[in-house]
């Protein structure tokens, strides 16, 4: 195993675990089924890079056609990557979270996902359209030889601190009276609100914060793989986040990384081997995964909704005893 | 004024089209409360049935029979052994939508082994060009029109003036009360998805015949035009769904001829954005999408 593919495997890993980790605020603690995400992670992606290119009149890159073209140093084009993922969020949830039904909010996600694909291949001026953004600088890279063995340990690094971080801010909110209140809303908006939160706003809040981590795992992916097009955020890859949240467990961190690792990466590295055998016609391989990750998420459903890792079961240890509680509910 | 004359002879053909999506997917919702998210692959699942045929050799009519046919049994098929036990073991809402975008993406790439990325279209010859005042259609189109105001007219004396029809309202109503009355609900749900399965099925030929060619990728589309009538008339609602679909087949068209053909669906989405902030319930509302139901 060489050092380049370990990289390439390390890197996905954290992209992955970093978007699950925020998809799995908004879904697996907050209830809010974000069909979309992939789209803040596009948004996230798409700014990172044309903050860090250079225009289109560059020689170097007038074979496509975009907006911006900053060549902002190293971190300023994640930061305005995480910054597109909250900003493209706020219009989204205000037009989807405020009045509708919680599955009428997934299928107006998951059609805003559909149509913002659409609408990137077909306008080209925009984003370079269908072909995409190719050529993205990566970080530093005018320090360090960006195919060098020490580059990919320092971009090892450099995602491993977004990690560290993204789980930190994540485990606060989940631990906090306000990741209390959340799931208050999850099991039961009607009583959230009857207690006085405000439904709206805390799924706004949530749906920014997701939206900004999103862009931040885009900005990471983006830098690392320099190219960024509309065919690499099509909707099912916002199911395949889905799947690796139902199989690892809703609603603790522990179990978004353990679906992370479990579902895109260790599926798609299965299916990296599988390829290379050859077997049978060329969209067979791909399309039997995803028909796996169907069968995961129909099967996680039907056996155990709860996931590999379930969420902990919260008891407040003050109030009259926790035996009593449980044989009353028996009773 | 020829180029609008032009878009409303399409619009026609394009809310019939509609129409007969819509108004599947939207019973569907109404009386088994199931959003069925795979419905664009059973539509493009169904036009790939009739094309095969078609490359056979046999006529697309009697191929759009059989992509009925698919429909209806692969709808029925799927509800009993998918949907149906999920919603028994009590799965929420929100979980059955997620059931059926998986089971949408299982039927997408089970079918992309078969027929690959490549864009096809049927061999039946569009028939020759019929002129009416302005419009311009040809007698294919005037079939595909004629084919859904029949359907229509039928799903209309289904629900008023049959046993069958006053079933389905009162299960759609309430499933418990209708089963206390002695009504088969079991057995009219059935009756529901091989119906709507059919009309999902002709709508995908329908649909399929009506564009120069079609790909697996263009369910996604037939979905998100099928939603956006359903949702703009009121979720549930049959004749509500005809009404959107009208209202979506002529803007679609319209904007097709004064602006761009590519941007169909992102239209049909922005009108389904309008509706959702202004009027979430839908233009017939009775249940629709706003808060606290089900």
């Amino acid at each position: 195993m060489n050092t380049f593919y370990a990289t390439n495997l390390l890197v996905y890993a954290g992209v992955d675990i970093i978007a699950c980790i925020a998809l799995n605020l908004q879904f697996g603690v907050s209830g809010i089924t974000n069909f979309a995400f992939i789209v803040f992670q596009a948004a996230g992606a798409y700014a990172a890079s044309v903050l860090s290119m250079p225009p289109d009149s560059n020689p170097d890159y007038s074979f496509q056609l975009y907006v911006g073209g900053f060549q902002l140093p190293f971190p300023l084009p994640w930061i305005g990557g995480a910054l597109a993922g909250g900003l493209v969020a706020i219009p989204v949830g205000l037009v989807v979270l405020r009045k509708l039904r919680s599955d009428y909010q997934a299928i107006a996600l998951l059609v805003t996902s559909i149509i913002a694909n659409t609408v990137i291949t077909n306008a080209r001026p925009f984003l370079n359209g269908a072909a995409g953004l190719a050529l993205v600088p990566q970080p530093l890279q005018d320090q360090i030889d960006p195919r060098s063995d020490e580059y990919y340990y320092f971009y090892i690094a450099l995602t491993a601190v977004c990690v560290g971080l993204v789980w930190f801010v994540a485990a606060r909110i989940v631990n906090s009276p306000y990741g209390r209140t959340l799931r208050a809303m999850r099991e039961h908006e009607l009583a959230a609100t009857a207690l006085g939160k405000n439904p709206v706003e805390l799924k706004m809040t949530i749906f920014i914060v997701g939206g900004v981590i999103a862009g931040l795992s885009g900005a990471i992916l983006v830098d690392f793989i320099t190219a960024w097009a509309p065919s690499v955020w099509l909707y099912p890859e916002t199911i395949i986040l889905f799947a690796a949240i139902i199989v690892g467990g809703r609603g603790n961190n522990v179990g978004a990384i353990l679906g992370a690792l479990l579902v895109p990466v260790g599926l798609e590295e299965v299916t990296r081997q599988l390829i290379q055998m050859d077997i049978g016609p060329p969209n067979l391989i791909p399309a039997l995964e995803w028909i796996l990750i169907g069968l995961f998420i129909l099967g996680f459903l039907w056996f155990r909704p709860e996931g590999v890792r379930p969420e902990p079961r919260r008891v407040f240890r003050g109030g009259p005893d926790v035996g009593e509680v449980e044989h009353g509910r028996l009773a | 004024m020829a180029i609008y004359e032009a878009a409303f002879g399409f619009g026609l053909v394009s809310m019939s089209v509609i129409a007969l999506a819509a108004v599947g997917f939207t019973m569907q919702f109404g009386i088994t409360n199931m959003i069925n998210l795979a419905y664009g692959e059973v539509m493009i699942t169904s036009a790939y049935v009739a094309y095969y045929l078609d490359r056979a050799g046999i006529s697309i009519w009697l191929g759009m029979i059989a992509g009925g046919l698919f429909g209806a049994v692969f709808s029925f098929a799927l509800n009993r052994i998918v949907y149906a036990p999920f919603q028994r073991k009590g799965t929420s809402n929100l979980g059955m939508v997620i059931v059926s975008l998986a089971i949408s993406l299982m039927l997408a790439n089970a079918l992309l082994p078969i027929v690959t990325y490549n864009s096809v279209s049927y061999s039946e010859h569009t028939g020759s060009i019929v002129r009416l005042g302005g419009l311009v259609v040809t007698i294919n189109q005037m079939i595909i029109i004629g084919l859904a105001i029949v359907l229509m007219i039928g799903i209309h004396a289904l629900l008023r003036y049959t046993r069958l029809g006053k079933a389905m309202r009162a299960t759609a109503a309430n499933p418990t009360l209708a089963r206390n009355c002695g009504i088969p609900t079991q057995r009219v749900i059935d009756m529901v998805w091989l119906i709507t399965g059919g009309l999902c099925g002709v709508a995908g030929v329908v649909a399929a015949l009506n564009s120069d060619s079609f790909a697996i990728a263009s369910g996604a589309g037939f979905l998100i035009t099928a939603l956006a009538a359903a949702v703009l008339g009121g979720a549930g609602q049959p004749y509500g769904a005809m009404i959107g679909a009208v209202i979506i087949g002529l803007i679609t068209e319209l904007s097709a001829a004064t602006w761009s053909a590519e941007y169909k669906e992102v239209v049909a989405f922005g009108i389904l954005v309008l509706v959702m902030v202004l009027r979430p319930q839908g233009l017939l509302a009775r249940r629709g999408a706003l808060a606290a139901a089900g």
